[in-house]
């Protein structure tokens, strides 16, 4: 049955976007992040959908758009060469057969990544993509949300959708995702114009919010928290009561403790004495392991190098550090170790595509967190009612960016679709507005004289 | 249940959203920006003060 309802929604969907062919490349960056052949048992299974969808929006794209208001960006060529690079290092990867599998999905999210930056050539189209990333996860979001509020959850085995641990399913990633799209419901919230911001809407993001948060809480999932506490300084800058901000959270955080389960509070506390936490132990073993193989491999292993490594480390036997340890266990024992997973972003680009591929991946996402800051800088100096909208949504894309960097210290996402979405987001919006302020340009009388001619 | 709830809830609203969006003109194609009233940037900068006059009105 649910089979037949997604195929017949998909199809729906799709006859809208035949009328207006940019609605494709939001279709396919639904069918990307939702999954829709996941949820399903066997018929969208058995096709192609993105393959489909993402040929029908660049055909929209090439037949239907005007070309002349095509910008590319120096990220965008960095994307580019990124995309290149990866597909070299795939061919002389040190694990050849599980680097072709992640570069199967990783060269599709690179390219979605590379072509939504050229659409991206109006207000609405930018405002209509940022909904339809907030909208997608969302699915994945209030469903979380209402479980871990309804008691259910703990780590690893708050199931949502489905219960598969990979993409965004996976509890760590969809902790981040969460915590990194608030920025964006709050921008909606006050400067949407597709769904006009409303009670009706605010009470929608509130509550929707109010989810994310519950995300972290319910997969239990540490870097999520750590995502929390950084969204939460950040907000702090442009907030009007910073005082009043300040104790409403502080408020807010003392009065949800007591609510937490203990099992989130006991995994919370683990933070503060990593020394004996396997999973904290591991992570410092394998970035030791990285360190020491890209120096002597500079240009990377490929995609999946870490399933080479054998790693060997030491933890205390004391989970607290204060409790007397018994007298015939030894203060630390040794514990061996391989395949383990990068757990971080900086490492996995590093030890995957080395140096030069660390080096592209940096620039292009701390470029971002640059050039948002200059837009939001630039647009709060113009102060034109007309673009009222675009440095809260510089500001915003920017605080999702630097929550996704401190997040992915921990977290292996450096080539998780839904962040090169947020890429090529930024990407089109910085053309865009390059190209509007260009247009609106103070010209002399000479210039508004020819203007005027045409 | 509750996953068919946050389901229905979520492609309810993007269905709704993709209807607005085939309905305005402006999603495909916008009007030109207001023009700036005095210049900016480097321009500005570089100018001498009698050189940012006033915007005289369009014709």
């Amino acid at each position: 049955m649910r089979d037949l309802i997604f195929v017949a929604y998909i199809v729906l969907i799709m006859l809208l976007a035949l009328k207006r062919p940019f609605l494709f490349t939001l279709v396919y960056a639904y069918v990307d992040i939702v999954s829709p052949q996941r949820l399903s048992y066997f018929l969208l299974n058995s096709v192609p959908l993105s393959l489909i969808l993402f040929a029908l929006a660049f055909l929209g794209f090439v037949l239907g758009d005007d070309k002349k208001n095509v910008r590319i960006s120096p990220r965008w060529l960095l994307l580019i060469l990124l995309l290149g690079y990866c597909g070299y290092t795939t061919t002389v990867a040190v694990e050849p057969v599980a680097a072709l599998d992640k570069w199967n999905w990783v060269w599709k999210a690179l390219v979605f990544a590379s072509f939504l930056p050229l659409t991206l050539h109006t207000r609405l189209r930018i405002e209509a993509t940022v909904l339809t990333l907030v909208l997608c996860v969302s699915t994945l979001i209030v469903t979380g949300g209402i479980k871990t509020a309804a008691g259910g959850g703990g780590y690893g085995s708050l199931v949502i959708l489905v219960d598969d641990n990979s993409g965004l399913f996976e509890g760590s990633i969809i902790s981040c995702v969460a915590i990194t799209i608030i920025p964006l419901i709050l921008w909606l919230a006050k400067h949407g114009t597709i769904f006009k911001p409303e009670w009706k809407v605010r009470v929608y993001a509130a509550c929707l919010i109010f989810a994310c948060l519950l995300i972290p809480v319910g997969t239990q999932a540490r870097t999520g928290i750590v995502c929390i506490a950084v969204l939460g300084i950040l907000l702090l800058r442009y907030v009007r009561h910073r005082m009043l901000y300040l104790g409403a959270v502080a408020l807010v955080g003392l009065a949800a403790v007591p609510f937490l389960p203990s099992s989130f509070t006991n995994r919370a506390d683990t933070i503060k004495n990593y020394k004996a936490d396997e999973s904290a132990s591991t992570r410092l073993a394998v970035w030791a392991w990285t360190w020491e193989y890209v120096k002597e491999h500079p240009l990377g292993g490929g995609f999946d190098v870490y399933r080479q490594n054998r790693i060997r480390y030491d933890m205390e036997q004391r989970a607290n550090p204060d409790a007397p340890l018994p007298a015939d266990l030894p203060a630390v024992r040794e514990v061996v170790d391989e395949g383990r997973a990068f757990h971080s972003s900086y490492f996995e680009m590093l030890g995957e595509q080395g140096f030069p591929g660390l080096l592209m991946w940096l620039i292009i996402h701390f470029g971002g967190v640059w050039r948002m800051e200059v837009i939001s800088r630039l647009y709060r100096k113009r102060n034109r009612p007309d673009e009222a909208w675009v440095a809260p949504l510089a500001t915003a894309l920017q605080n999702s960016q630097i929550v996704y960097l401190v997040g992915s210290l921990f977290v292996g996402i450096a080539f998780q679709t839904f962040f090169y979405m947020l890429i090529a987001l930024q990407i089109g919006f910085d053309t865009y507005l390059a190209r509007r302020r260009k247009e609106a340009a103070w010209l002399p009388l000479t210039g508004r004289s020819k203007l005027a001619q045409g | 249940m509750i996953d068919n709830f946050s389901i229905l809830l979520s492609h309810v609203l993007l269905a709704i959203a993709l209807w607005r969006l085939m309905n305005r003109p402006d999603l495909d194609h916008e009007d030109p920006p207001v023009q700036d009233e005095k210049p900016t940037g480097f321009g500005q900068r570089n100018r001498p003060v009698s050189a940012t006059r006033k915007a005289v009105p369009d014709a």
